[in-house]
């Protein structure tokens, strides 16, 4: 079988896969990565989401041999080794922008994406739009677009911690 | 099971190709979903790592939009206002995700008759130029696309590069879609425009392209004929024009509701050209 290799979380990986392998299938059933999931198969929900060399990729969409030598990122790979949450997850916990949680991996990967795409800052109808390829069945997405409203803040520089959750 | 090659120059993909049959992918937008489930089993040649088919540069004709170009790429090039019709159609190619992987000749070679690149390729006057190890053409888009996820492209060719001619003068262009929502659906209509304008502000010639309702995208010779050495007016546009457009009943809309959003979405595009 073939062999590939790249960078995974910034840690070099090397494994044997099929040539038929999508992206996904190596980093859930190979690395056992089960953070990125899966919840369609017309590359439609988003659940799947990665950074490959920097942009946001649907990892469903990709052989695993076409991410040969690159830079892969998942959900996995966000927080720092002593577990400190990335300001997009701890947004996520702190505003309440899942339920099931099952969109979330890949709603915080393209939200990450999007907000550093976009360094002028977002509004709440651009958070909106650049949310088109990720589905929630749960949210109603209004706790998502505050969480990445707060978590550009914190990314951008423009407050140090957090802005906190109001009571509702 | 399928086999997975990634060549790094054309002549290398080209033998390939001529040796055995093999489905080319780019970005794969539209070749993964369309497997719905099933693993990718056919034979890939996969182009995107050949140097010579990626970006867009600048030529002495016009533009040159490299086979492996991704619509992210159109959206962030610095091109003139006779892209913006291009422009607006990337920004609205799925969502982010879509837009960094899938190409606007993946989109073109797909055929699909609701690809919004299509009607905007051939407002703009492009033409398709395919490789084959016996030999290159070049086709106008109206010759390359033939219907329904049909084109003139034969099983060895590789298309490497979309063409666009530069204007003689000042350049407009304008692309409006109509879906069942604003985002992430298949469009019902949508209308490509590029207009070509004589000092005085009269056009001096227009392109005009709906997609959606034939089998391909087509052009409204009547209407492009009707709008020159005139300034932009909706009021130009005549039910009469759509006579190229044989919209079908589906899902999506039926074939009286396209021609009339069709109608509407000319006269939008004809009024954002002003
Ligand atoms: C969620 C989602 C939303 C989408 N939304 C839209 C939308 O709004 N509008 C729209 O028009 N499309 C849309 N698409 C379809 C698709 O993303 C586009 O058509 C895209 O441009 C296809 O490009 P690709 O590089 O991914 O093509 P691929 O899937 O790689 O290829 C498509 C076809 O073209 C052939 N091909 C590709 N490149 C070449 C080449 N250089 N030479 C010869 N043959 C070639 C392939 O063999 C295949 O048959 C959407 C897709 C998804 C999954
Ligand atoms: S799993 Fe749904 S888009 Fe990838
Ligand atoms: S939280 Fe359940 S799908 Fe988004």
């Amino acid at each position: 079988m073939p062999r590939v290799s790249l960078t995974v979380n910034g840690k070099p990986v090397s494994a044997e896969v099929e040539d038929r392998t999508l992206l996904v299938e190596l980093l859930r059933e190979t690395l056992r990565l089960t953070g990125t999931h899966v919840g369609c198969d017309t590359s439609q929900c988003g659940a799947c989401v990665v950074h490959v060399n920097g942009d946001s990729i649907k990892s469903c969409t990709l052989l695993a041999r076409q991410a040969e030598g690159a830079e892969v990122v998942t959900i996995e790979g966000l927080a720092a080794a002593d577990g400190t949450l990335h300001p997009m997850q701890e947004a996520f916990r702190e505003y309440h922008a899942l339920q099931c949680g099952f969109c979330t991996p890949g709603m915080v990967m393209s939200a990450i994406d999007l907000v550093k795409k976009n360094p002028q800052g977002l509004s709440e109808q651009e958070i909106r739009e650049g949310l088109e390829g990720n589905l929630c069945r749960c949210t109603g997405y209004h706790n998502i677009v505050k969480a990445i409203d707060a978590a550009q803040q914190v990314m951008h520089g423009k407050v140090k911690e957090l802005p906190r959750a109001a009571a509702e | 099971m399928g086999s997975y090659l990634r060549p790094t120059s054309l002549p290398e993909a080209l033998a390939a190709l001529a040796a055995t049959p093999r489905i080319v992918l780019a970005g794969g937008t539209d070749y993964y979903p369309a497997r719905v489930g099933r693993p990718p089993e056919d034979d890939l040649l996969d182009i995107t790592a050949i140097p010579a088919l990626a970006g867009i540069a600048e030529t002495e004709e016009g533009w040159r939009i490299g086979a492996a170009t991704t619509w992210t790429e159109v959206v962030e090039a610095p091109l003139p206002p006779l892209f913006d019709g291009l422009k607006a159609a990337a920004r609205e190619v799925g969502g982010a995700q879509i837009q960094n992987a899938g190409t606007v000749a993946g989109n073109l070679c797909n055929a699909s008759p609701a690809a919004d690149g299509i009607p905007n390729l051939l407002a703009l006057g492009a033409t398709v130029h395919l490789a084959s190890a016996s030999g290159d053409r070049v086709l106008p888009v109206a010759e390359f696309v033939h219907g329904n996820r049909r084109t003139a492209r034969r099983a060895d060719e590789i298309v490497t590069a979309i063409h666009i001619p530069g204007p003689k003068r000042a350049a407009r262009s304008v692309f409006l879609k109509l879906g069942a929502r604003r985002y992430l659906v298949i469009s019902i209509v949508m209308v490509a425009a590029v207009a070509e304008f004589d000092e005085d502000g009269t056009i001096a010639s227009a392109r005009i392209a709906v997609g959606s309702c034939s089998a391909a995208a087509v052009r409204l010779p009547a209407l492009e004929a009707a709008l020159a050495g005139q300034r932009p007016d909706p009021a130009l546009v005549a039910e009469a024009h759509l006579a190229p457009l044989s919209p079908i009943d589906d899902v999506r809309a039926s074939a009286a509701y396209r021609r009339d959003a069709a109608l509407t979405l000319l006269r939008r595009a004809v009024e954002a050209l002003r």
